[in-house]
């Protein structure tokens, strides 16, 4: 994606906003323990969703928010006890991590890394916590694939047992090592540690639709403190 | 290496070997997570277990970055991607700040640079995760209460509530710390083995 790309690039929602509504959610999915508010925490964040393009995630986590209900309060007063309790620590922290999730989704899905660390250094958050933060978010999904192409190559050689644990991990260190020298001679080449005050070929800016997000969140967490 | 002020400055190579790292730590440290969601004594016991397979990527970074804050930095990220799933409370943010200041006081007694050092320091730092099941103790009637209205029958609560005694207080306290040790030798040994010869640290 060329600089002119992204300038174009419309972002459905403010990053600083979604930053924020992420952390509304983790109040309000703490505070809260009325059906009514989680369901208009639900309602709110699938008209968000859909609102900025995500309408098939939002059916998906519909489905799911609407499975974890039926299975709480219908199946399991049939299934036997053991099973029923050891899947309701589970199903609680969905309930709880629902709204998160979505607004996960939003971030994940439309608004660029690199809208994220502008947001981040508007608000002033220290560089020495911004670079490590990016990489970290940057590296996971390389942890992934890495472990992929580590359990491909120990099929090959058939190695089981203990040894399984010693043959992903020492690969995946070394990599990792690797990718991180690799990655710091990139950076420092670019600048990375020059002091001056970082610039920005993009910009964010509110709109309309982040103030009406963002009271909606407040009046969600008033909610959950009175009910 | 003579000490001087600018060489304690965390670095740009040094801030990307941080942040690296601490994927690979997070990402061990979520899978335990998830497992934790299966069964209460799974995740009585997650901070332990975390100790135990984390040790690898933690002690690695601080034989790479020896420096103030390194420690500090992979606390920040792992509770700011904890906060982004929406499983941060107010205990964990207590007892993260808390492992990570005791852990960046030990490395810095100790010069950064000692494996016993590092592996106290190591061990505080597992200690930061035993504020997602604390909450049992600290808030014990308000988490049955909570936990009973959810429908859960009885004989298996008081298998719960059993679990939630003090001496399993200790146990969960006393388990990561132990398994920490445990766990930077695997690192150590691991290094002797492997890391050295392909010249990480």
């Amino acid at each position: 994606m060329s600089v002119k790309d992204i300038k174009k690039t419309n972002l459905p929602i403010d990053p600083r906003s979604a930053i924020l509504l992420l952390f509304i959610a983790n109040v309000v999915g703490f505070m809260q323990d009325s059906l009514l508010v989680e369901f208009a925490t639900f309602t709110a964040l699938t008209i968000l969703l859909v609102y900025c393009g995500c309408v098939r995630q939002g059916l998906k986590w519909g489905l799911i928010f609407g499975l974890v209900l039926a299975l709480q309060y219908h199946i399991f007063l049939i299934v036997p006890p053991f099973v029923a309790a050891s899947f309701t620590v589970l199903f609680v922290y969905i309930r709880k991590m629902l709204p998160c999730l979505m607004i996960g989704t939003i971030i994940v899905r439309k608004i660029h890394m690199r809208y994220l660390l502008l947001a981040l250094r508007k608000w002033r958050v220290p560089q020495k916590l911004i670079i490590p933060l990016s990489v970290t978010l940057r590296y996971f999904p390389a942890i992934k694939e890495e472990i992929m192409h580590i359990r491909d190559a120990m099929k090959l050689r058939r190695i089981n047992g203990i040894e399984r644990f010693e043959c992903l991990v020492v690969p995946l260190i070394v990599s990792a090592a690797g990718t991180a020298e690799e990655l710091a001679a990139a950076a420092v080449t670019r600048g990375i540690d020059n002091p001056v005050k970082k610039t920005s070929a993009v910009d964010i800016r509110f709109s309309p639709i982040d103030y009406i997000s963002l009271a909606a969140g407040v009046l969600l967490v008033g909610a959950a403190f009175c009910l | 290496m003579p000490e001087t002020k600018q060489s304690r400055i965390l670095k740009g190579k040094e801030l990307i070997t941080i942040g690296i790292f601490s994927a690979i730590y997070f990402a061990i440290n979520f899978l335990f997570m998830l497992l934790g969601a299966f069964h209460p004594i799974m995740w009585i016991f997650m901070p332990a277990f975390i100790a135990l397979f984390t040790g690898i990527p933690f002690m690695i970074m601080t034989a790479k970055v020896q420096k103030p804050f390194a420690v500090a930095i992979m606390g920040a990220i792992t509770a700011l991607i904890y906060f982004a799933t929406g499983q941060f409370t107010m205990v964990i943010l207590i007892t993260f700040v808390t492992s990570c200041t005791l852990a960046e006081i030990c490395r810095r007694a100790t010069k950064y640079n000692s494996f016993w050092g590092n592996t106290l320091a190591f061990a505080f730092f597992s200690l930061g995760m035993t504020g997602s099941p604390l909450p049992v103790w600290l808030f014990r009637d308000d988490f049955f209460a909570q936990i009973r209205d959810q429908g859960i029958p009885a004989d298996y609560l008081v298998s719960i509530e059993s679990l939630a005694s003090t001496e399993m207080l200790f146990a969960m306290l006393a388990a990561p710390f132990l398994l920490a040790i445990i766990g930077s030798f695997i690192a150590k040994a691991l290094t002797k083995k492997h890391f050295k010869k392909a010249g990480i640290v």
